[in-house]
Order: structure tokens, then sequence, then C-alpha cells
């Protein structure tokens, strides 16, 4: 059975390089600019960056299902060690549970949208700023593995090939 | 004779980082993490998103019926606030991207001996990256005035707030976006830049010890 799978290159994947930092591009920066122009919008009272938040976060909520699957399949395929398999599991639980709140935050502000498209309660504000802050620790967490633990980098496939880590 | 000269003459005995080489962390930085990165999450993600809501706008008349049947209130003026807010953000953060791209490429210590699987060496790779980022800045740059002038003025009373050259332009710096930000990776993956478990191996190092 497992010559069916697709061999592995020098990434110790059976793609070119990485997906899932590509894809994160689409949660991170939706959902971190959807609280951005929440926050003008409310100060500035300018309601068009309401609509644009709004459409940035549900875009953010759907692309982090697509997030999580391409990375649990390279986390599956990483070999981490030290501190990184530590990283690697708050990494996966904060992710999932990104999962779940986003789509919550999603739908609390599709009702508050329904309501009235022009305003925005401070208490959404507060929720945002919450998130927003807990993305920021997931993307140190995903930084880590990279640029720390370089997992996925060609001289640490090889390394971990050769047996030295 | 000549040639040798000027061989010599480019042929530096330390080079400019080992002067600030004690300052720097094993990944080559002063700090832990890499800034550029980081930006660029932003950078990719709001142009992208930017010109696919303005293309969502656009055609908008073919996808009437489907957000009707989602029973999700739309506006087209609300995909394109999107179009321009985040072209907006893009341009504004870009330059910060580019400006921390230059200062780690400049503190860039990549592998010696390896070669990308584009066929470059690490040089060649960042000479492109860096002149293809301040390319990208000004492009991007370019298409937010455009944005601008289209949405405040050109077609401030029409529906469709974009003109289609405007959508093909965008469409084409998603390739350009998608070959610079390869270079990039190629440069972290491959040529292990302020990656510093590549840079421990490196240099000899265990990482069960350098990095526990």
């Amino acid at each position: 059975m497992l010559e069916l799978l697709p061999p592995l290159n020098d990434h110790n994947l059976p793609w070119m390089d990485t997906i899932h930092p590509i894809v994160v591009h689409f949660v991170i920066a939706m959902a971190l600019i959807g609280f951005v122009f929440d926050l003008i919008g409310v100060l500035w009272r300018r309601p068009a960056l309401f609509e644009a938040s709004f459409w940035n976060l549900l875009f953010a909520t759907g692309a982090i299902f697509v997030v999580i699957i391409f990375g649990q399949v390279e986390a599956g395929l990483a070999s981490p060690y030290g501190a990184a398999r530590n990283i690697l599991d708050i990494h996966t639980t904060i992710g999932w549970s990104l999962a779940g709140v986003l789509s919550l935050l999603t739908g609390w502000r599709y009702v508050l949208r329904s309501r009235d498209p022009e305003a925005l309660p401070l208490s959404f504000l507060g929720a945002g700023a919450l998130v927003s802050a807990l993305i920021m620790v997931q993307v140190v967490l995903g930084d880590k593995l990279i640029w720390t633990y370089g997992l996925h980098t060609v001289k640490v496939v090889a390394a971990t090939r050769e047996g030295l880590i | 004779m000549l040639v040798q000269a000027m061989a010599l003459a480019y042929s530096p005995e330390a080079t400019p980082i080992d002067q600030i080489a004690g300052e720097l962390g094993p990944n080559g930085l002063p700090y832990a993490l890499p800034i550029h990165p980081n930006l660029v999450h932003l950078t990719i993600g709001l142009f992208v998103i930017a010109i696919a809501f303005d293309v969502v706008g656009a055609l908008y008349p073919l996808e009437k019926r489907v957000f009707r049947f989602l029973a999700l209130p739309i506006t087209r003026g609300g995909f394109h606030d999107v179009g321009w807010y985040n072209l907006l953000a893009c341009c504004l953060v870009t330059f910060f991207t580019v400006a921390s791209g230059f200062y780690e490429m400049l503190t860039a210590v990549p592998l010696p001996g390896v070669v990308s699987t584009f066929g470059l060496g690490s040089m060649t790779t960042m000479l492109w990256h860096g002149v293809g980022g301040v390319l990208l800045l000004t492009v991007i740059t370019a298409m937010t005035v455009w944005r601008g002038f289209q949405r405040y003025l050109w077609r401030r009373d029409m529906g469709r707030q974009v003109q289609w050259l405007y959508l093909l332009v965008g469409l084409g710096m998603f390739a350009l976006l998608g070959l610079h930000g390869t270079l990039g990776a190629q440069l972290a993956a491959e040529f292990g830049v302020h990656i510093a478990a590549d840079q421990l191996l490196q240099a000899g190092a265990d990482l069960h010890t350098a990095l526990p």
C-alpha cells in the first residue's frame, strides 16, 4: 500500500514546497485587516470599512479549513525534534481552536450585519482584538517551527535522514 | 593582468557582515524571528483578495442569483469596497515589507554550494528577489493610484468600479507574486537564510544541544 503514496522530495513533501504557509496568508492577512478596518471604521465613522471587514473575516474563516488540511498533512510529514514537538502540538491545538473561534465570530458578525450594516458594537471590537492577539501568538509559534527549527527545510530534512537530529 | 587586478578588487578579506556578526543570533539576525516573511503574509493576502473582490464586483450581474439563493445580503459597492481598502492597506504595508526584506537580505548568509530548484545560486536568487520586490512595490503603488482614480473620479457613478484592463493587470500580478514568492521561499527552505537550525547545522553544531 505504501508504494501507492507519492514519493517525497528533499523537503520531505510530495509537492514542491510547503503549501500551509502560503494558504495561511489568507487567514492572517484577512483576519487581522478585518479587525483594523473595524477599529478605523468605528473611530472615523466609516461604515464602508465594516463591509470590507465582514468579507475579509468571511474569507479568513473559509481559508482556515484549507490551511488546517495542509497543516495537518505537512505536520505529519515533518520530523519535529526537541522543543519543536511541543510547539507543533500547541500550534495544532490553537489552529483547530481558531477554526471554531473564527466561525463563531463570523456567525456573530453575519447577524450584526443583517441587523444594521452601518453599526458595530464595542463588544465585537473587543472580541476581534482578542482573536487578533490569538492569531499573532499562533503566527509566532508557526514562525518558530520554520525559522528556528527549520522544519521541512532541505538542510534539516537531510540531517534528519542522516540520523543527525 | 587587468582581469586579475579586478578580481582582487572585488575580493575583500572580510565580508561587511563580519563587522556586526558578534551582535547577531544563530539565525543571523539581532532578533529571534525574521520580520519580512510575516509582512509578506499581509502583502500577498491583501493584494490577492483586493483583486479577487474587484473581479467578483465586476462580474456581479452573473452572481446575483447565487447570493440571493444563499440569503446573503450583498451590494456590488461592498465588493468594490474590499477591492479598494485592501489594496490601499496592501500598498501601505508593502513599503515595510520591502524595507524589512532589504535589511534581512543585507544580513543574509546563504548556505554555500546550494543550487535552487530553479537552478540558480543564492546570490542570483537574492538579486532577483530584491529587484523584483522593488518592482512589485512600484506596480502595487501605481495600481493603488490607478484604483483610487477609478473609484473617486473616472467611474464614481458606475456600477462596475474598475476597468477590465485593471483586473487583467491584477491577474498578471498574481503570476509575478507567485514567482517572486517562490524565490523568497527558496531563500529560506533551500538556502537556509535566517533559519537558525540550518545555520547551526552548517556550523557543525548538534541540534539536540544547540536547539533543545
